[in-house]
């Protein structure tokens, strides 16, 4: 562990990476843009960003997605102080980001656009005083673990704080220009400020279909392959099937298997 | 500081000069930085790819990438990305060739940063 002193802030962070190239350019990244934010220290690995969250108490923490000895999901389940809010650092990696987006975690990419960083600085200044995102973490490691996918849970922000849905228990998601709506079974609705692209480039892999430029639906609750450009669900609803989707949507209907 | 390169180096030294603020003990950080640690992870995915070890070649690959991209080294970026949809499915000889052609690469890359720190800071 490298303990070092530059400021006393509001923001007092921890880089724990087990890249020294990553750990000297965000430091440096830092201390140029951001003069007020107090870096405390870097960790090598996460056994040695443990020990240092609990003697260091940082209010942010740049965690490295994939270390040599853990990846920082199992890092962070390990801790009991979770005081702290947290933004992944990852190289590029589909599967990374999805899986940090699909949890609602932030994230930056390394070599790190300064744009993105004041963006993550930005996010962070204003949701200080909120929970931190604690809560996530142990749902996002049993989601990247659980190969059941209808009950990994979506977790998304929202005005009103963390929304949390499992898989299986939404029907189908209606666009709305700028909003999504989340049709939930037991006739539940969600208000969601995200796009139907959005939400169809995270869940695209688990289940659901761009069926219509406003629907995505969950295989898991079409009752059969439609024979018309409608869709029949089992909650008696239909969703229209626009005509230049209707053979990949066949194609997605034979070929997916829901474990 | 006056450090030169041009189109016909692989390394653009753009990305290193602007955060070091011309601050000469910065930039030979970063110089000496790339310097060790390339050659080392080199090494690693050099064994790697005669075990054969698919995941190991690609993490390597995963763990360098944002140093490469700061160096600006050209026509990187494209084959490592592909090994991080590839890894596991490309067949073993096109890898292989992918793979050399990286370190073919990153050894003129480690001569040309040796170049500069032996013309600049020795």
């Amino acid at each position: 562990m490298n303990s070092i002193s530059h400021k006393t802030n509001s923001i007092r962070c921890l880089i724990i990476d087990d890249d020294p190239f990553i750990q000297d350019l965000l430091q440096d990244k830092l201390s140029i843009y951001f003069p007020d934010i107090q870096i405390l220290g870097t960790a090598n690995s996460g056994k040695e960003g443990i020990e240092s969250i609990n003697s260091l108490q940082p209010n942010l923490i740049f965690l490295d997605v994939e270390m040599s000895d853990m990846t920082g999901f199992e890092m962070l389940t390990q801790l009991t102080n979770t005081n702290f809010k947290t933004i992944f650092i990852t190289s590029y990696n589909h599967y990374a980001i999805k899986a940090i987006r699909f949890n609602a975690l932030d994230y930056l990419l390394k070599p790190f656009d300064i744009e993105e960083l004041k963006n993550a600085i930005n996010r962070f200044n204003k949701n200080v005083d909120q929970k931190s995102d604690w809560d996530n973490v142990p749902l996002a490691l049993s989601n990247l673990q659980s190969k059941d996918i209808p009950s990994q849970v979506l977790t998304l922000k929202t005005q009103q704080g963390v929304l949390q849905l499992r898989l299986k228990d939404i029907i189908y998601i209606e666009g709305d220009s700028n909003y999504s709506i989340i049709h939930l079974n037991k006739e539940r609705k969600e208000l969601i400020s995200k796009t139907l692209s959005d939400l169809e480039e995270l869940l695209n892999d688990k289940g659901f279909f761009r069926c219509h430029k406003s629907y995505l639906i969950n295989r898991l609750h079409i009752i059969s392959k439609p024979k018309s450009t409608e869709v029949t669900l089992f909650n008696n609803g239909s969703i229209p099937i626009s005509r230049r989707k209707k053979e990949a949507f066949n194609k997605w209907f034979n070929s997916i298997g829901i474990e | 500081m006056n450090i030169k390169w041009d189109d016909s180096t692989i390394i653009d030294l753009q990305n290193v000069i602007n955060i070091s603020r011309d601050n000469p003990d910065r930039i030979f950080n970063y110089l000496t930085q790339f310097k060790e640690l390339i050659p080392e992870r080199l090494d690693h995915l050099k064994v790697s790819l005669l075990n054969g070890d698919r995941r190991m070649i690609r993490q390597i690959l995963h763990k360098m990438s944002p140093q490469l991209q700061f160096f600006g080294i050209k026509n990187i970026t494209t084959p490592i990305q592909r090994m991080e949809f590839e890894y596991q499915t490309m067949p073993i000889k096109e890898l292989e060739q992918l793979v050399n052609n990286i370190i073919t690469t990153l050894d003129i890359a480690v001569n040309e940063v040796s170049k500069i720190i032996n013309s600049n800071f020795e």
